[in-house]
């Protein structure tokens, strides 16, 4: 797959570094490359789909949250970026996806019950609780220095 | 990776809508957009052709739960026909085939509304 410029991709023998615009334009590509990944390190197709809608999902709120037009990040003066760190370590993948735009309280958020949403047919929350699914592990740190990350991990053997 | 396109034509009263390519955050406006038009048209009966569909991400998901709820409220449906076994495996999987009808084959699709 040929990649835009503006798409920076590292690759070493267990680690794959992706950097791209914060845009929504760019989602279709970073599924593609975190799909291959997946699909290279063993997981089954049922598995690679889930973790390509994780990703999706994670990568979709960061640009239209963390780099919401709205929020203090455009006076930061910086273009806004999403960064994923990738690693294989042992039968764990593990996908880091950062970004300096407006953090957001994770921790504290309690999304409503996908039973219950879907029940109600209403058009959105979904995400968050998607990637509690799909993923074995979520967990979202923020700071100044690095800006917010979330750290998203799949077992290729539950152990 | 295949451009994201609508294309739309009517079976009778019912709208048939195939979608080609990926309905994400950044697609899915587009649909929203499409799908809103049909309504002010009083265009209630909707089919979604989803054979060339590569990706439904959750922007996308809940948009035609919002648009199915709409449409049942004026005594139409929104109906997903020809869903990819992969994309059918995951929204199965969350739930979403509870809520929303999926058909196999354009005529039961079609006819599904005729049979109400």
């Amino acid at each position: 797959m040929e990649l835009p410029e503006n798409i920076h991709r590292k690759e070493s023998a267990d680690k794959l570094l992706i950097q791209t615009p914060g845009h929504g334009s760019y989602l279709a590509y970073i599924r593609a490359i975190v799909g291959d990944l997946a699909r290279k390190v063993g997981f089954d197709e049922g598995e690679v789909a889930k973790i390509e809608m994780a990703v999706d999902e994670a990568c979709s709120n960061v640009v239209r949250h963390a780099y919401s037009p709205d929020k203090e990040w455009c006076w930061q003066q910086r273009d806004p970026e999403i960064r994923l760190d990738i690693r294989i370590e042992g039968s764990r993948l593990i996908i880091e996806i950062n970004d300096h735009g407006q953090r957001f309280d994770f921790a504290n958020y309690r999304p409503a019950r996908m039973e219950d949403h879907l029940r109600e047919m209403k058009p959105g929350g979904y995400g968050i609780p998607i990637m509690r699914n799909f993923m074995d592990e979520v967990q979202y740190s923020s700071n100044d220095q690095t800006g917010n990350t979330l750290r998203m991990v799949k077992y290729l053997k539950k152990p | 990776m295949k451009d994201f396109r609508i294309d739309h034509e009517s079976r009778g009263p019912v709208q048939l809508i195939r979608l080609v390519g990926s309905l994400d955050m950044y697609s899915f406006p587009r649909l929203e957009s499409q799908l809103n038009a049909l309504f002010q048209q009083g265009r209630y009966s909707l089919v979604l052709d989803c054979r060339d569909l590569d990706y439904i991400g959750s922007a996308g998901l809940g948009a035609l739960i919002g648009f199915a709820k709409q449409a049942r409220e004026h005594n139409g449906d929104l109906r997903l026909l020809n869903v990819p076994e992969r994309i059918y495996k995951i929204i199965e999987l969350l739930g979403f085939t509870k809520v929303l009808q999926v058909h196999q084959t354009e005529d039961d699709a079609v006819g599904s509304f005729q049979a109400k």
